[in-house]
């Protein structure tokens, strides 16, 4: 988790990405945020990240991107 | 048949009897029927085009079940037997069949927009081309009518097939039933884009008769009415007046003009769009909402994320997303950090993903370059503010700038509309050179305002009983949006009220569009300007 937390932060430092429940949801992370984001963790956790996977409940909390990242290795 | 039309009020009263008449299990029916009997009053025979889209989209998506379907079920069924590797090659393969499939479904129904909405710009600039460099210029220019609403069903049905190939959606089974999803009269005209998930199973399900929803649905027709037939309407003329004399106008009277087009074309479209959601409530049926307070944005990223919402959407999900996210775009990402740094770099396909995007948003709009140079001035406006975003922070750290105080965010909203209008000389304008004209005057004379007090006022289709009129509608509207913004919801204080009060409400609402409304032979209060793209 702190891993994710650190790369999370180094793209959007004002964010509270621990704490937050609804990223999407409200707005926080916006679309350049979220491709930053994908980009990031498909080169640090060596995933592939697919278009489908863009669903607001991956990526609406860290604890949904670190789901999301071991569903990925997994398969 | 449209929306600001006695018939059409008439239209949508009997079907509303005849839809709670019937059992609920036919509701769906009369809904098909209402709706090709509303496109048949607009487009005659062009309703064929829309059945054909309709049916042909129908079968690539349960084509694309199939394969989806037939790929898991082989997965599921070796499921012991296979290695992790030959796993991810069967569904690799699967998923290429899909995309062959899907490939010839877009190539369908864009084909037919592409055709019928484009040909002609396509060949008149072939032509050109030819003859600049010696050729005949031979390519025929047709005569094609275009079917109601192509621009946003089409973009519907790609939407639909592509969620199907995500297997985020299933293919409706009953091609009828998909017709209507299709052909829904409250949305067909200018949008919203629906989604499939969102709609289809509102359009299907059995809806009882709702005594307060009617209610809210009355109310938002009128209050779309109100903003149509009193604000809009109203515009057209000085509107017309100034764009068609651009070029003998100096200074910020073409501003003026832009800003006037702005409130015009926000009405007109967000008007429409309340009576079509109005009559949709009335049925049981909620669509999506598409603007938010467009003109209250701080920025124009915001400004898109606020107006025509399902087509910024849709813009995001279909375009940038899956081009940003793709082995193309991934591996020029890579090399633009090696040769162009990591800021740069890292944001570069993006960047790229996003002006295709609002230029496919510019396109979209019309086969014209004044529509692609649209898209081009959103774009670099939105891709400066990310570029740039840290000179302007620490402009605002130097300034000493209270990011939160309410001066800052009114000077970012003031800033972001006049931005917004600026851009409407590309999509108002009869021409590319007529909105770079407008836009080089206006620099001219900069500093004369004098328009505003010599009578010029007077002399472009409005008295000055008619100027007034307007303000206060224009004053009322920006109340509502300012409520609207601080999440108040008018409907619900109405629904409060005593009934006498409540009918006080309706019968003043329907007063104030029969004698301030304009309509008749002297207006065009049918047409609706994004019906029209």
């Amino acid at each position: 988790m702190d891993k994710l937390l650190k790369i999370l932060s180094d793209i959007r430092p004002d964010v509270d990405f621990a704490n937050a429940q609804k990223l999407i949801d409200d707005g926080i992370l916006d679309s350049f945020d979220i491709i930053s984001i994908v980009n990031e963790l498909n080169e640090a956790y060596d995933i592939e990240i697919d278009v489908e996977d863009l669903e607001p409940d991956n990526f609406n909390t860290c604890a949904a991107m670190l789901e999301l990242i071991q569903k990925l290795q997994e398969e | 048949m449209s929306f600001v039309t006695l018939p059409f009020f008439l239209f949508v009263a009997a079907l509303t009897l005849v839809y709670f008449l019937v059992p609920g299990k036919y509701q769906w029916l009369v809904l098909l029927l209402g709706s090709y009997v509303f496109y048949w009053t607009h487009s005659r025979w062009l309703a064929l085009v829309l059945a054909g889209t309709s049916l042909a989209t129908y079968g690539i998506a349960l084509w694309l079940q199939r394969i989806n379907d037939r790929g898991k079920a082989y997965l599921k069924q070796h499921a012991a037997e296979l290695s992790r590797e030959e796993k991810k090659a069967r569904k690799e393969k699967t998923k290429k069949a899909a995309r062959g499939v899907l490939l010839l479904g877009i190539a369908v129904d864009l084909g037919a927009l592409l055709f019928l909405k484009y040909f002609n710009f396509f060949a008149a600039n072939i032509n050109s081309l030819l003859v600049r460099f010696g050729g005949a210029g031979s390519v025929p220019m047709l005569s094609l009518l275009l079917p109601l609403g192509i621009s946003f069903y089409t973009l519907q049905a790609i939407a639909y097939m592509v969620d199907v190939y995500r297997g985020k959606e299933q293919a409706d089974k009953n091609p009828l039933k998909f017709m209507l999803f299709m052909s829904f009269f409250p949305q067909i005209v200018q949008g919203p884009i629906p989604r499939h998930d969102q709609l289809a199973h509102q359009l299907y399900a059995p809806h009882r008769f709702d005594y307060t929803r009617m209610c809210y649905g009355v109310q938002m027709m009128l209050w779309g009415l109100i903003k149509k037939l009193i604000i809009a309407e109203r515009l057209t003329g000085p509107v017309n007046y100034l764009f068609t004399h651009s070029a003998r106008q100096m200074g910020p009277i073409n501003l003026f003009a832009a800003i006037l087009y702005s409130f015009q074309i926000y009405t007109d479209f967000s008007g429409g769009m309340d009576i079509g959601r109005g009559v949709a409530q009335i049925l049981g049926i909620e669509l999506e909402l598409n603007f938010r307070q467009p003109y209250f944005s701080g920025s124009i990223e915001e400004f898109w994320r606020r107006w025509h919402m399902t087509m910024g959407k849709w813009m995001k999900d279909y375009v940038f997303y899956p081009l940003s996210l793709s082995k193309a775009f991934t591996s020029l990402g890579r090399t633009s950090r090696k040769l162009l740094g990591q800021f740069i770099g890292k944001r570069l396909p993006a960047f790229i993903a996003m002006f295709i995007a609002y230029l496919a948003v510019g396109f979209w709009h019309g086969p014209n370059w004044k529509y692609v140079a649209y898209g081009i001035w959103n774009g670099l406006f939105i891709m400066s503010g990310i570029l740039l975003d840290g000179v302007y922070a620490k402009c605002r750290d130097g300034l000493k700038i209270n990011e939160q105080a309410v001066t800052w965010r009114v000077f970012r909203i003031l800033r972001t509309f006049l931005i917004v209008s600026i851009g409407r000389f590309f999509s108002r304008s009869d021409s590319l050179a007529d909105a770079l004209t407008m836009g080089r005057n206006m620099f001219t004379r900069w500093t004369d305002i004098t328009f505003l007090t010599n009578g010029t006022l007077l002399n472009i289709g409005l008295d000055t009983a008619e100027w007034v009129v307007l303000c206060i509608f224009l004053l009322v509207l920006f109340y509502v949006d300012f409520q609207h913004e601080k999440q108040v919801s008018f409907r619900a204080v109405i629904a409060r009220q005593p009934l006498v009060f409540r009918w006080i409400i309706y019968i003043g609402a329907v007063l104030l569009l029969l004698i301030f409304g304009c309509y008749g032979p002297v207006y065009n209060a049918a047409d609706f300007i994004y019906a029209g793209f």
